[in-house]
């Protein structure tokens, strides 16, 4: 496979006996260490329970084995504990933290370390991916260098086998561009490349295909497949994707979160998955199943700008300059008509979330046109005046970020209201109340900031942020990637449910066609910048599972 | 979804309350040497058993005999003159500090939300970093004879808010790209009212930092000014000035020069201290 593995011997069945230790010997020494025999215990888990000072449980006591070859699948619903696990793994705890039972990793106790063999640890033997990857990778490097930082084989044509592993493109420059200039998906593929460089023998991933497109997901499922084979690597990854865990996971661990009535699908989950890979369930099935576009006869003409609605037209936007210039959006057209539900697919880095921007005036287009209601509609967003900049909203894609984490929640709400509206600051707080109950949660979140909340947690405030100063279009960015499938229906079913009482137009941006089949009437498929197919979704995508599954 | 759920993320953004009280509590002992120093410098006027201009032992008198830390070139106590002499420095370099951390807070924001006035505001930058402090203060003691210590603070200032802005525009760079910056910007924020509320609540840790570097640097230059005899002048108790004026005498009383040196030099250690004490500690980033 890559050139980067020639000092290890593939394991077989004479292999020698474990070296359990051998995470102590020096830096570099441990290379011809690694053969194992397959399914040694790498990681083992007994009763390892986190709780915080104030008496919160951050994981209920879980039992879990993690094997060499492969792969251990960690489910459960946003808020079991999930990457809490996974970080104690690193022997990284939440300050204040105290912890039952234990986790030994390679034959150590990871949580009673010391620092200087739980560092050494970490750099030879351990690697973790986390969920927003593109986060944690040095913006100001290329991903030529961000790979080989850690890589043990540091040349040219390392890196580039280690990229080609990760099924990154390799010539159109992208191993010389930052990660600024990559798309999210492939910011995470670059994540895993530079855990992979430095050839641990325990990989963490938490959520790795997160905001990936399904022809993408399966390639991930197939390259952990393939390391896991081959190299002989442990893969544990929390992963909220039952098709995922069904395609490529040999053992699950299922978290479960005892005390939350709340959440009646979470515990029968893992139990859906049976081993052979195909999964029950009726929401859960088509999210991977593959999506036939028709095929295009003649090329997408362009619309005339609609009276109603907003338009881009003609839309070409390029990034960067000189030779590394390249086409983001090449002449797209798209329409949302007042009241429509509109989804825009495509791949991974065909610019969709570019184009959504554009609309939400985020950024700027080299060409084209924009329209609300029939009259040109500035480009900018500090330029379209308070009404128009009410009219339209974004929710953003991370739910890490969409967040202030300096502010409570009441005062995340409260802002647009004071902004948009005339309502004084006791009319302001039943308001917020009122938005809180809009979207399901309790009014006592009020006070809380948004590190104290989950994933979809932060989503629903998101939305209830955009439907503070009532807005006539929505935009939102991918905004379910990085919930669980329950936690995403939940939050797709109430976007639906408040858009059709409102009256207000949504563009939805995925990469998951079954959403957009599911949530939108009118489907625009994107490849490379351009616009290669648009239509009624009912039409546009028919996916083979759908009909069967959905009963 | 609904459950009590930090797992996700938990170290990801800020700290949760209890998290905060630990952190105040934790910081306590490196801000008590701050407050007592600072205390005992404002308050000196008040201690100080002798006036700063009254003869009341021989010129360059060893320490004893009446006072404490001996006489200095004019017989002149040296202990009352060190009581004397802080609260003007202290009072000027907070206002250098404060006044070069605000603008720097503002304009650093200000230039990455606006990226075209960013360049420019940068490229500014960039060129008056390259301005040696002292050849600016000298200028603007030039130009101003008669503005005394305000031609230092205005200098120090103008001179001291370029790098400032680097460092805060640096800090604020990845936050402009969050979630919530764009959400603010797309109701119609102005930069203002966008960097006061989402901005610079979350880099409360480096503007503080940069307010402690700021006050240490502006001691720094004003007892620089006042050695080049820019800004306060004799009879005037100021410890950069009686550094300069006992140095003659280092010899016959050393207290004369070490005390005053010593009580700039713990003004410098202790702020600091307590400013990096206050500064929370620097955020995770969501992976470890």
């Amino acid at each position: 496979m890559s050139p980067r593995t020639p000092t290890r011997t593939e394991p077989g069945p004479d292999d020698g006996a474990r070296h359990d230790t051998h995470a102590d010997t020096a830096d570099g020494a441990g290379c011809d260490a690694y053969d194992d025999v397959p399914h040694t215990v790498v990681a083992d888990i007994a009763g390892l329970g986190v709780r915080l000072p104030g008496g919160t449980h951050l994981l209920h006591p879980a039992h879990a084995t993690v094997h060499a070859g492969r792969i251990t699948a960690l489910t459960g619903a946003s808020g079991s504990g999930k990457t809490t696990l996974l970080k104690a793994l690193l022997g990284h705890l939440p300050p204040g933290a105290t912890t039952d039972g234990t986790a030994r990793v390679l034959g150590h106790d990871v949580l009673r370390l010391d620092r200087a063999t739980l560092n050494r640890l970490r750099r030879t033997e351990l690697a973790y991916v986390g969920q927003d990857p593109g986060s944690a990778l040095n913006p100001r490097m290329s991903v030529r260098r961000i790979v080989a930082e850690t890589a043990r084989d540091r040349t040219r044509q390392g890196v580039e086998a280690l990229l080609a592993e990760c099924r990154l493109p390799l010539g159109d420059g992208l191993p010389d561009r930052r990660p600024g200039a990559l798309s999210g998906g492939q910011q995470r593929r670059v994540a895993l490349a530079r855990a992979l460089a430095r050839n641990p023998r325990l990989l963490l991933l938490d959520e790795p295909t997160a905001g990936l497109d399904p022809a993408l997901r399966d390639e991930i499922a197939h390259l952990l497949r393939h390391l896991a084979d081959t190299r002989g690597l442990a893969v544990l990854m929390a992963c909220h994707d039952p098709e995922l865990v069904g395609a490529c996971a040999d053992d699950t661990i299922a978290l479960a979160t005892p005390g939350t009535p709340v959440q009646p699908p979470a515990d029968p989950k893992p139990a859906r998955i049976p081993t052979d890979g195909k999964p029950l369930g009726k929401r859960t099935a088509p999210r991977i199943g593959p999506i036939d576009v028709r095929p295009l006869v003649e090329p997408v003409a362009a619309v005339e700008p609609e009276h109603h609605g907003l338009a881009a037209h003609r839309i070409t936007v390029t990034f960067g300059t000189g030779r590394g210039r390249r086409l983001a959006l090449d002449g797209v057209d798209l329409t949302l008509p007042a009241g429509a539900t509109v989804s825009i697919v495509g791949p991974s880095g065909s610019g969709k979330t570019t184009l959504l921007r554009v609309l939400a005036g985020l950024a700027v287009p080299d060409s084209g046109t924009l329209t609300l209601d029939g009259a040109p509609l500035r480009p900018a967003v500090r330029r379209r005046g308070r009404d128009r900049q009410r009219r339209i909203q974004l929710i953003p894609q991370n739910p890490l970020a969409t967040l202030n984490p300096s502010r409570t929640v009441g005062a995340a709400l409260a802002r647009p209201l004071a902004l948009h509206t005339r309502l004084t600051r006791g009319a302001r707080t039943a308001r917020v109340v009122e938005l809180l109950e809009l979207v399901g949660l309790p009014t006592a979140f009020t006070d809380r900031y948004p590190a104290e909340l989950s994933g979809g947690q932060r989503q629903r405030v998101a939305i209830a942020r955009a439907l503070a100063v009532d807005p006539d279009y929505l935009l939102c960015d991918e905004i379910t990637s990085a919930l669980d499938p329950d936690t995403a229906t939940a939050v797709m079913d109430l976007l639906r449910t408040v858009c059709a009482e409102r009256g207000t137009a949504l563009a939805l941006v995925t990469h998951d066609h079954h959403l957009a089949a599911d949530y939108t009437q009118t489907v625009h498929v994107l490849t490379d910048g351009r616009l290669t197919a648009r239509g009624d979704t009912a039409t546009l995508l028919t996916h083979t599972t759908r009909v069967v599954e959905k009963p | 979804m609904t459950t009590t759920a930090t797992s996700t993320d938990n170290g990801a953004a800020a700290p949760t309350r209890p998290g905060r009280r630990r952190a105040a509590r934790r910081a306590l002992p490196l801000l008590v040497p701050a407050a007592l120093f600072l205390a005992a410098a404002l308050a000196g006027p008040w201690l100080a058993p002798h006036t700063i201009d009254a003869p009341v032992t021989a010129t360059y008198a060893a320490a004893g005999d009446g006072a404490l830390l001996g006489g200095d070139q004019l017989g002149r106590d040296v202990w009352s003159r060190l009581l004397h002499g802080g609260g003007e420095l202290i009072g000027c370099a907070f206002l250098i500090g404060a006044a070069v951390t605000a603008t720097a807070a503002l304009l650093g924001c200000l230039a990455v939300l606006r990226p075209r006035a960013g360049r420019i505001l940068e490229r500014a930058a960039d060129v008056a970093i390259l301005l040696p402090s002292v050849l600016g203060i000298m200028l603007v003691a030039l130009a101003w004879p008669d503005g005394g210590r305000w031609a230092v603070i205005t200098a120090a200032v103008v001179l001291g808010t370029p790098f400032a802005v680097r460092v805060v525009a640096a800090a604020a760079a990845p936050l402009a790209a969050a979630g919530y910056v764009e959400a603010a910007l797309m109701r119609g924020e102005s930069s203002l009212s966008i960097t006061v509320r989402e901005l610079l609540p979350n880099l409360r840790g480096t503007v503080t930092a940069l307010f402690g570097l700021r006050f240490v640097e502006a001691v720094y230059i004003i007892s620089t000014a006042a050695f080049l005899q820019i800004g306060p002048q004799p009879p005037e108790a100021d410890w950069a000035l009686m550094i300069r004026e006992n140095a003659p005498g280092i010899l016959l009383n050393p207290w004369a020069v070490l005390a005053p040196s010593a009580a700039v030099a713990l003004l410098a250690i202790t702020v600091n201290l307590a400013t990096s004490a206050l500064a929370p500690r620097t955020q995770a980033v969501t992976s470890a």
